[in-house]
């Protein structure tokens, strides 16, 4: 149900980010939701259910922005292995310590995916500018905060399920007298 | 023994005393009643009863004033602002509704004025099927500049179409599936567009740097350009028809060295209020794809 949830939520976020959150094509104040989850699962999901969750949200992603397939994938893999690196190396692993990390790989994973670009297809993409990706990347770590205790919430939620397959399992009527 | 006669004549004395009185004041109010009645004029006894009454009465009625007054500033207030409270929830209430209807006709006047002008250049353009759309999705990378939009292979759209609105050339559609369609919007960096300077004819390609203005590139440094010429579609290749404005000539930047001027663009589109589109159907399109195929 956890990986049910989260491919739910990263898409509305995705949906969200491309619709109310751009109100013009060259808006920049917005937020990277999806960078935001992918942190999330970096950190607090295991390898197997955050690369589940991770597939079909890089190719929402790629579905609906860029002009190069396959860009998404690459930001949001890269990010996620290299959260989930910095995570098991670094000694501290509160939310603060987080959300920063979050910021900054962010900054550092767009730049790293756009020179590989302009390797690939040079002048194919808009110039690259340090104050606006901080300015991005600053973005991320604001709203990773609240973002964080929302997933935690899911996370919880999706863990007491409506539906309790113990519930369902079928006992006979007459287990007193079997005891007995 | 000796104290009952003294009573008996004290008693006698008293009603003596009482009947006395009362014939005095019998004949008083008789000589009262007779003069009043018959002089008919207001006394000094009338005026000093008056005055004597005039004050009690200016207390009472101020008094009674003073309650009234009371009553209708504090005890009225207490009344009526239970039903004042209640009649201005219900006036906010209408008041939100108001706004309500008065942003969604704001918004349906916008809409039509904007429609207003899609359909009167719609109708300059001589006998070019065109598909109606909306914008449903933007690009929300710092890297590339692309839009979604709600029409796709179903309505006839094909990849190569040309994407313009009432202002001018928008962009054009790259990928396309049955219902929706991506448009690269001519400001984006792998955008290209064969253009013609209105008024020399002289053509170059016109490129996006992302941000809202164009570079117009390939223009030689021996043609006549100045600012504020105007920047039209070439038409060359069929992709785009011929004469859609595209610009405005900003700025001219001249470099002693190269072959070429370096251009900037002012777009003749508002990208911070793209909204209602129009894709362009090139019939010959899918001839000159699979030419290029071939």
């Amino acid at each position: 149900m956890v990986v049910f949830h989260f491919i739910i939520v990263g898409l509305l976020l995705v949906i969200l980010q491309t619709t109310i959150c751009m109100p013009t094509p060259v808006w920049l104040p917005a937020p990277d939701f999806y960078y935001i989850l992918v942190s999330y699962l970096a950190f607090r999901l295991d390898l197997l259910r955050g690369l589940i969750i991770l597939f079909p949200l890089v190719c929402a992603l790629d579905a609906v922005s860029g002009t190069i397939l396959g860009m998404y994938a690459l930001l949001c893999f890269s990010g996620f292995v290299l959260l989930r690196q910095l995570s098991a190396k670094l000694p501290v692993n509160e939310i603060l310590y987080q959300i920063l990390m979050a910021g900054v790989s962010y900054l550092i994973v767009s730049w790293g995916v756009y020179l590989f670009l302009e390797l690939l297809q040079p002048g194919q993409q808009v110039s690259w500018s340090w104050w606006k990706m901080i300015a991005r990347a600053v973005l991320v770590t604001v709203c990773s905060y609240p973002l964080f205790f929302l997933f935690d919430v899911i996370q919880k939620y999706s863990h007491h399920s409506f539906l309790h397959w113990n519930r369902l399992r079928l006992r006979s009527d007459n287990r007193r007298r079997r005891q007995a | 023994m000796r104290k009952k006669p003294t009573r008996k004549r004290s008693d006698r004395y008293r009603l003596f005393r009482i009947v006395l009185l009362a014939g005095l004041l019998m004949t008083l109010a008789l000589i009262f009643l007779v003069s009043t009645l018959g002089s008919q004029s207001f006394g000094p006894l009338h005026k000093l009863v008056l005055e004597a009454v005039g004050p009690l009465q200016k207390v009472v009625t101020m008094g009674g004033s003073y309650v009234e007054t009371f009553k209708s500033e504090y005890i009225d207030i207490l009344q009526d602002s239970l039903r004042l409270r209640e009649e201005n929830k219900r006036l906010i209430q209408q008041l939100q509704e108001n706004e309500n209807i008065l942003n969604k006709s704001r918004e349906a006047m916008a809409t039509n004025a904007s429609l207003r002008r899609l359909l009167e250049f719609k109708n300059t353009l001589d006998q070019q099927q065109v598909v109606a759309t909306t914008i449903v999705g933007k690009d929300p990378s710092t890297m590339f500049r692309s839009v979604i939009i709600d029409r796709g292979s179903n309505s006839g759209v094909m990849k190569g179409n040309p994407v313009v609105n009432n202002d001018g050339v928008v962009g054009q559609v790259f990928i396309v599936t049955p219902n929706y369609a991506k448009v690269l919007l001519a400001i984006a960096p792998s955008s290209a567009i064969d253009v013609l300077l209105q008024k020399s004819r002289v053509r170059g390609i016109l490129k996006g740097d992302g941000t809202l203005t164009y570079r117009l590139e390939y223009i030689l440094k021996t043609a006549e350009v100045e600012e504020g010429d105007h920047v039209v579609t070439a038409g060359y290749g069929g992709v785009f028809p011929t004469g859609l404005q595209v610009g405005v000539v900003a700025k001219i930047i001249k470099k002693p060295r190269g072959m070429f001027h370096e251009i900037e663009v002012t777009p003749s589109v508002d990208y911070q209020k793209l909204e209602n589109l129009l894709i362009l159907q090139q019939p010959k399109l899918g001839e000159i794809k699979q030419m290029e195929q071939r």
